[in-house]
């Protein structure tokens, strides 16, 4: 059975990753449309920074978000000072960090996605009547929605695995930032954390294999469901 | 009367597309043009889908496009309804989905629709598949739910694009009737785009003709057909012309109907039309005989007298077996006779010369006629009898 | 064989071929040390390497990392623990080579904040923690479930009868410089690290020292370890207790028994 500090690591664990992929969603689905639909200079840049964190040390990034989101950096001061508002030491900057690490992986899912979306029916949709903004929501966005379902849910393991940034942005602190992977690492080191570190490890891996499951299910059901099956 | 004026250049790769034409806006209208020809080009650039680089769109008092004043009408404000090639079908919703798509878009003319819901899922057979998904349809039923949806939209304009040209021969047989049905309900004009011979003398009244990019005539069908450019309708396995006429009368002891043509007339087997009922009927060149004198003993009821206009090909151009015989006939009308070289050779058929077409009645079948409602051939459309 | 691909396979060559040093025959001693050692460890290992051409290689983390890796199977020969705990962990396993081990510093244990703030506090019983970390503040440490600093801290604070409170705004680092970062950085409102630690830095001030009876006594247990037992180790290890080393050690502000 597991101990109270040892659930309160894995709430928080769902809490963040949940929170990480629900708020980048949007930005995700923007970007992949930009990379997807658009020529403009600087494409290419916007690729490569999208795509850092996957080749980029986690800590890296960690040490580039503490840089700007810390209290003392220019957006992490501006938040503090206009609303109050903390990210360093908090949930809301390890969901942050771990948006950040699992937004190339949204993007990529949505961005095939995309492409693969046969423009003629756009096209169509349009004679019909439709506006470009209708167009989208009621065509674009509905054939989307495997690519949408699955980059969601391959990036929510992502971000609850991410270990790197965190700890280095947030640093490690049980209730509000130790999420699975930063309880593990502690454990390991306490002399006798072995067990409740396997315990946690047996956890871990059971989310991110009944994430990419549900992912691979999840998609296939949505395909169906729009008749692309 | 709406008119179509459309005055336009755009440049496509190595080829420059030009169109430069104004028709009445009536019934169906044929592009027609080998593959590559810019067809689908102009429905495009008439849809908002391309954007000429000069020139003018214009659908009666609407502008849809001017280069020089700036205007472009935006795609989903032209008010057209278009059947592309591949259907196109939105894989995410039913079929009554689909069909309402536009529907739901149309505003105030969805308020009274010229083109009801029902009547035009009766029209086009579709109320068994409406709750189905596009991904389960045959090719053919899928095109039909194109059709629908694209009426639903309470077009000003139908533009079809090749319809059936990814359908096989039995799915085409099967939803060209249902093309005319559509064509003679509704008060719609068509812009039908096709490469196939049948398509166009089955269907159309008028003709645009096209040629590596650029539009070379338009103007009524009997017309237009003459140009050089429209010898595939002419020439070839197909070679026939269409004749304008009425139902005369008909014969019950014999089975047959009499068509009354311009200056002759034709009996063929019956039809279940009333006297009166204006048709046209295509006359394949290949069931046309030719004679120097009126044989009266004889089995073919077809007998008209003509004078020969035209033998093609010319004396310049190779030999070839068959040879095409074009013959006036009545008040104006061409006849089409396909004959061996060796007997225009054997009969000295010349320009001049008169003679007489024979026609068998059973080579003009049910068919090969086509229902001319409400227009004329010759006009294209301003004035016409009235409904049968 | 074409420019490019000629050099590619220089390129492969020099980054296979194994590095050989001009000077030594024998391989660097590799000595696994806490970070509070860092900076008086670098100065003492170039002194060393001037008087006798022989190189060191570090490993800086927090002790009980250190200990963990040494346990199993990491390639040390010298191990310098920040508390004695971690070092009779590895005695208890039979890890140290005999008669090695001996501790020579000592250190004193800080409270620091971000050099541009004034504060002066006297640590003693009963002490307003509260309004060191202001309403939403939090402090830093080691991680006292295992960082020798932060069992120290907890001890202090404990003492003091702050821990409580203390408690509920830890931030844990893994080592007492990581904690010291979040000072210097001013996202933390104050840290607890060791007295040289702070003497290092110039971005945090001393706001207060702990008394020397509020925790266990702060000790640095040297040993050479087992496996890696060489004369070149103990060298060294003498070399770390000679009084040239003395001199380096008082200067970073440890004390030296």
């Amino acid at each position: 059975m597991l101990t109270a500090v040892e659930i309160e690591a894995l709430r928080l664990s769902l809490q963040v990753a949940l929170v990480a992929v629900a708020a980048s969603l949007p930005l995700a689905i923007g970007v992949a449309w930009l990379l997807a639909r658009c020529e403009f200079p600087g494409k290419t840049l916007l690729d490569t920074v999208v795509h850092l964190p996957l080749v980029l040390p986690p800590v890296v990034i960690g040490y580039g978000l503490l840089v700007l989101f810390g209290t003392q950096g220019p957006v992490g001061g501006w938040l503090h000072e206009s609303f109050g508002l903390r990210l360093i030491f908090t949930r809301w900057g390890a969901a942050l960090a771990a948006a950040v690490m699992a937004f190339p992986l949204m993007v990529r899912a949505i961005r095939l996605a995309l492409e693969a979306i046969d423009r003629g029916l756009e096209s169509a949709a349009r004679t019909l009547g439709a506006s470009r903004l209708d167009v989208f929501f009621t065509v674009t966005l509905p054939l989307m929605l495997p690519g949408i379902v699955s980059g969601g849910i391959v990036a929510f393991a992502a971000a609850l695995g991410d270990f790197g940034a965190t700890i280095t942005f947030v640093g490690n602190v049980p209730g509000e930032t130790q999420t699975l992977s930063l309880a593990i690492y502690s454990l390991t080191q306490t002399p006798d954390g072995d067990a409740a570190a396997a315990r946690l490890v047996l956890i871990a891996l059971a989310l991110a294999v009944g994430a990419l499951y549900a992912s691979e299910l999840a998609a296939r059901r949505v395909r169906l469901y729009i008749g692309r099956a | 009367m709406t008119r179509l004026r459309v005055d336009t250049r755009r440049r496509l790769g190595s080829v420059e597309h030009r169109a430069d034409f104004d028709l009445p806006l009536a019934g169906l209208t044929a592009l027609f043009g080998p593959s590559g020809a810019g067809k689908s080009t102009l429905v495009n650039l008439i849809a908002g889908l391309l954007r000429p680089e000069h020139g003018r769109i214009a659908v009666g008092d609407t502008v849809f496009f001017d280069a020089a004043r700036g205007i472009d009408l935006p795609v989903h404000r032209r008010e057209l309804g278009i059947v592309f090639q591949d259907a196109r079908l939105f894989p995410h919703l039913s079929v009554g989905d689909n069909l309402r798509f536009g529907l739901r878009r149309a505003g105030e003319r969805a308020r009274a629709p010229r083109m009801p819901y029902d009547a035009v899922v009766a029209l086009l057979g579709l109320e068994a598949l409406l709750a189905r998904r596009p991904h389960t349809l045959s090719g053919g039923e899928r095109q039909r739910v194109a059709v629908g949806r694209a009426l639903l939209a309470q077009p000003r304009l139908l533009l079809m694009d090749e319809p059936l040209a990814s359908l096989d021969a039995p799915r085409k047989a099967e939803v060209l009737p249902y093309i005319e049905h559509l064509r003679d309900a509704f008060d719609l004009p068509i812009l039908y785009v096709t490469h196939a011979v049948d398509e166009v003398l089955r269907l159309a009244s008028a003709l645009v003709l096209f040629e590596r990019g650029t539009v070379v005539d338009a103007g009524a069908l009997t017309e237009v057909i003459a140009h050089p450019a429209a010898a595939a309708l002419r020439g070839g396995a197909d070679a026939g012309v269409l004749v304008a006429g009425a139902v005369r009368d008909h014969d019950p002891r014999y089975g047959l109907t009499t068509l009354a043509c311009e200056g002759f007339a034709l009996r063929v087997p019956r039809v279940d039309l009333p006297p009166g009922t204006p048709v046209r009927l295509r006359v394949p060149a290949r069931e046309v005989a030719l004679a120097l004198s009126p044989p009266d003993d004889v089995s073919i009821s077809n007998r008209i007298a003509g004078r020969v206009e035209q033998v093609l090909p010319g004396p310049d151009a190779p030999a070839s077996a068959d040879v095409e015989v074009r013959v006036r006939v009545g008040a104006g009308t061409v006849l089409s006779a396909m004959v061996t070289r060796e007997s225009v050779e054997r009969l000295a058929l010349a320009p001049g010369l008169r003679c007489w077409c024979l026609i068998k009645s059973v080579a003009l079948h049910a068919d090969a006629l086509a229902l001319a409602r409400g227009r004329a051939l010759r006009t294209g459309g301003d004035a016409g009898p009235a409904q049968a | 064989m074409k420019l490019p691909a000629f050099l590619l396979a220089l390129a492969m060559i020099w980054l296979l071929a194994p590095t050989a040093r001009a000077s030594d025959a024998a391989p660097p001693v590799t000595v696994f040390a806490a970070a509070s050692l860092q900076d008086a460890l670098e100065t003492l290992a170039r002194r060393y390497r001037e008087q006798t051409g022989r190189a060191l290689r570090f490993s800086f983390a927090s002790s009980s990392v250190l200990a963990r890796q040494i346990e199993q199977g990491a390639p040390a020969a010298i191990f310098a623990s920040a508390d004695e705990r971690w070092m009779d962990h590895l005695q208890e396993r039979g890890l140290l080579a005999a008669g090695t081990r001996a501790s020579l510093l000592g250190n004193r244990l800080v409270l620091v904040v971000p050099a541009a703030r004034a504060l002066n506090l006297d640590l003693t019983p009963g002490f307003d923690f509260a309004a060191v970390l202001g309403s939403d503040g939090r402090w830093v440490t080691g991680d006292p479930s295992h960082v020798p600093v932060g069992r120290y801290a907890q001890q202090a604070l404990t003492t003091l009868g702050a821990w409580p409170l203390a408690q509920t705004r830890l931030v844990r680092a893994e080592n007492v410089r990581v904690a010291l970062a979040f000072v210097e950085r001013g996202e933390a409102s104050a840290g607890i690290v060791y007295e040289t630690d702070a003497r290092a830095s110039t971005r945090v001030r001393v706001a207060g020292v702990f008394p020397a009876d509020s925790h266990a006594p702060i000790s640095y247990p040297f040993a050479v370890l087992a496996r890696h037992d060489s004369a070149a180790a103990r060298d060294f290890l003498r070399f770390l207790s000679s009084d040239a080393a003395r001199e380096v050690w008082r200067g970073h502000g440890f004390g030296v028994r």
